[in-house]
């Protein structure tokens, strides 16, 4: 489970503050499946970043799995990143050098396992999103479909208990969007915690639940049907 | 981990490679000249008879007329009378040899009338020379004292000279002429390398003796001097005659031209100075010494060290070389800043997945002691041709009077300089990596994400 408490995000530069994130409070059960929308610019991408340990931030507190991730070392940090977390960035991030397998690699080097481990984490990573036939090839041999695959394929071969998606699906026709999503809930079946990022509506409704961010303001929208539901009775 | 971080430093360095090689020359070029210049000025420097050179004393007492100038430093003040020498050889302290020098010249010619003759400079000197130089001997010895007091025609030379003369047999009781006098061989000597010739007080390198011959015999048959003649007033006028003639009055003047050494035990070293102090008062009564006592008793290192800090030469370069190693250093380090921070998004990417700041610290390290080592291996192969060259210009702008066997030590890379060369390149390409490398490390996990 995922729990934010009264989390702020301010980001400083010599000329303005920007609130990017306004007393966050929100609970994210294990297995859920979880939807962010908002407008660009409200905080989206800053959200994700903060829930996944990339960011700090100066006030509340996060508890991510029953520990409070406020105040850890950067190297703890890192470990949380390493091993709780698979990150599916919008942009795909690939290393453009590395072939298919080693980017599946990368995360499971600094988690430090065995040759043997990480080579059948990574060919059943790669199988699960239909391209272990092509471990050998570079990213730029790949269309943005099948890229966006291999970071899947990158952050869920550790097998993390939270799955972190900035619009997975920006990048794609809807074709390929379909079968990124139809991805993403098969992995959630599995017990996998997802949260996405998405401007997609359609996508976001697939989702159990909708939260919207307007401002640096999340509004969970389970919340807003529960109290609708109180005050109407 | 270290073996991803080696792949993945080995990866950066193969997928550059015209950019790896261009680092990689920087700081060889850069190390090869500086460690030519330190090792030019490191074997040049080195003091001779490392052993006991604290122990061996060029000795000088100021024998000059009251209107003479005053004189602050050893290296300015004349030499010794040949009265004083035959004095100060006449006294005995236990431990304490002495010796001098000073150079006549001739042609030489051997029996053999195949050989032609050549010009010969030859070191007068006394028995204590070898005993207290140790030069190595091929072929026999140096003389003995009673062949020195019987003023026999006795000579050592040089492994170059009985090569040439003799066809480098054992030539040792054969007979050689300079001039009309004949002297028989009693030693020959072996290459002997001193960085620096100091026993005649020149101090030059490359250029070592090739005849010996004992001062009495010179003496005796009066063999020209090759010397500089310090004199009072009295002989001013005919002081460049000794060069040829005038022997006696020569020996009777109060002219300086002989150099005095000394080997004295550490005990014995304040006893020897008292031994001075009395002898020069003594001579007083007898009217000479006539200015305040002034005498200069100074070790090999002394002379070393100062010789050594007045090489404009070697300091003018040692400055330029290190200023030149820096730049390159610094030119070094804009290559791989500009390498490492184009790498800001693939670091930024590594840390999202969960490398740790040490990690990449480890990763960037390693890459960069690579090449450190590559750079110091290729240095010393840069250093090595530098020296060769340095050696050939010696050799030509010297007419070929210098031999390649005699200069070879003094521009040898010996291991002390290997290993220096070594640790100064990798230690110098770190430390200026230092700066890009934490750049590097600090990038934010997310900064660099965002969009393509
Ligand atoms: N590193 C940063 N420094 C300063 N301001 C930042 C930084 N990152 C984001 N911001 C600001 O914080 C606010 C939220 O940005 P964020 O990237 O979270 O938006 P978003 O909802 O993801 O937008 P989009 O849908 O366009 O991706 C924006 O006003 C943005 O300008
Ligand atoms: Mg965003």
């Amino acid at each position: 489970m995922l729990r934010m408490e009264n989390v702020s995000k301010i980001y400083r530069t010599d000329l303005v503050e920007t609130h990017a994130l306004r007393k966050v409070d929100l609970h994210i059960k294990a297995g859920e499946f979880v939807s962010v929308t908002g407008p660009s610019g409200s905080g989206k991408t800053t959200f994700l970043n903060l829930a996944g340990a990339l960011e700090t931030f100066e006030e509340g507190d996060y508890f991510l799995d029953g520990q409070n991730v406020k105040g850890l070392s950067d190297d703890k940090l890192s470990e949380i990143r390493n091993q709780k977390i698979g990150f599916i960035f919008q942009s795909f991030n690939l290393l453009p050098d590395l072939p298919l397998f080693d980017n599946v690699d990368v995360p499971l080097r600094y988690r430090g396992m065995s040759a043997k481990e990480r080579k059948e984490r990574i060919e059943h990573a790669l199988e699960t999103v239909g391209l272990a036939s092509r471990m050998k090839h570079l990213p730029t041999q790949l269309s943005g479909g099948q890229q966006q695959r291999v970071a899947i394929a990158r952050a869920i071969a550790g097998e993390p208990k939270f799955l972190l998606a900035d619009e997975p699906t920006g990048n794609l026709d809807s074709l390929m969007a379909q079968q990124v999503m139809e991805l993403l809930e098969d992995i959630n079946s599995k017990g996998t915690t997802i949260i996405m990022v998405t401007h997609d509506d359609q996508l976001a409704r697939r989702a159990h639940r909708n939260i919207q961010i307007f401002d640096g303001q999340v509004s969970d929208i389970e919340k807003a049907v529960a109290n609708d539901v109180i005050r109407s009775a | 981990m270290f073996n991803y971080n080696l792949q993945l430093a080995l990866k950066s360095l193969k997928d550059r490679p015209a950019l790896t090689f261009l680092t990689i020359l920087t700081i060889a070029i850069g190390l090869g000249l500086y460690t030519t210049i330190k090792t030019m000025s490191y074997q040049g420097g080195q003091v001779p008879l490392a052993h006991k050179s604290k122990n061996i004393f060029l000795v000088q007492m100021d024998n000059r007329e009251i209107t003479a100038e005053e004189v602050t430093h050893q290296s300015r003040l004349v030499d010794t009378t040949y009265k004083d020498t035959l004095n100060l050889l006449a006294m005995e302290l236990p431990g304490v040899e002495q010796t001098l020098n000073w150079y006549t010249y001739g042609i030489l010619n051997v029996e053999d009338e195949n050989i032609n003759p050549v010009r010969a400079t030859a070191s007068v000197t006394s028995s204590n020379f070898f005993t207290m130089f140790e030069p190595p001997f091929l072929y026999g010895n140096g003389w003995d004292k009673a062949t020195e007091n019987n003023a026999e025609g006795v000579i050592v030379i040089s492994k170059l000279m009985n090569d040439k003369l003799f066809g480098g047999r054992n030539s040792v009781g054969e007979n050689v002429r300079i001039g009309t006098n004949v002297l028989q061989i009693i030693g020959v000597l072996d290459v002997w390398h001193l960085s620096r010739k100091f026993y005649d007080r020149g101090f030059s390198s490359g250029r070592p003796d090739n005849f010996f011959i004992p001062y009495t015999y010179a003496i005796a048959n009066e063999l020209p001097r090759i010397a500089g003649f310090d004199c009072w007033q009295a002989d001013a006028d005919i002081a460049r005659s000794f060069r040829n003639e005038n022997t006696q009055r020569l020996l009777n003047s109060e002219c300086a031209w002989v150099t005095f050494w000394a080997e004295i035990p550490d005990e014995q070293i304040e006893n020897y100075q008292q031994q001075l102090n009395n002898y020069i008062e003594g001579q007083k009564a007898l009217g000479r010494f006539p200015r305040e006592i002034l005498t200069y008793v100074t070790n090999l290192d002394d002379q070393f060290s100062y010789i050594n800090g007045r090489n404009d030469f070697m300091n003018v370069f040692s400055i330029i070389s290190t200023l030149f190693f820096a730049v390159c250093l610094l030119n070094a380090v804009g290559i791989m800043l500009a390498k490492f921070m184009r790498r800001t998004k693939e670091v930024s990417l590594r840390r999202a997945l969960g490398a740790k700041k040490k990690t990449i610290i480890a990763q960037h390290i390693i890459e960069v002691v690579i090449i450190g080592f590559l750079g110091g291996l290729l240095g010393i192969f840069v250093a090595y041709l530098g020296l060769q060259g340095m050696m050939n210009i010696q050799i030509y702008s010297s007419d070929y009077t210098r031999r390649l066997e005699d200069l070879q030590p003094l521009f040898a890379l010996d291991f002390t300089m290997i290993a220096k060369a070594f640790i100064t390149g990798i230690s110098c390409t770190l430390i200026a990596s230092i700066y890009p490398i934490w750049r590097l490390c600090n990038t934010p996990p997310a900064s660099q994400l965002k969009s393509q």
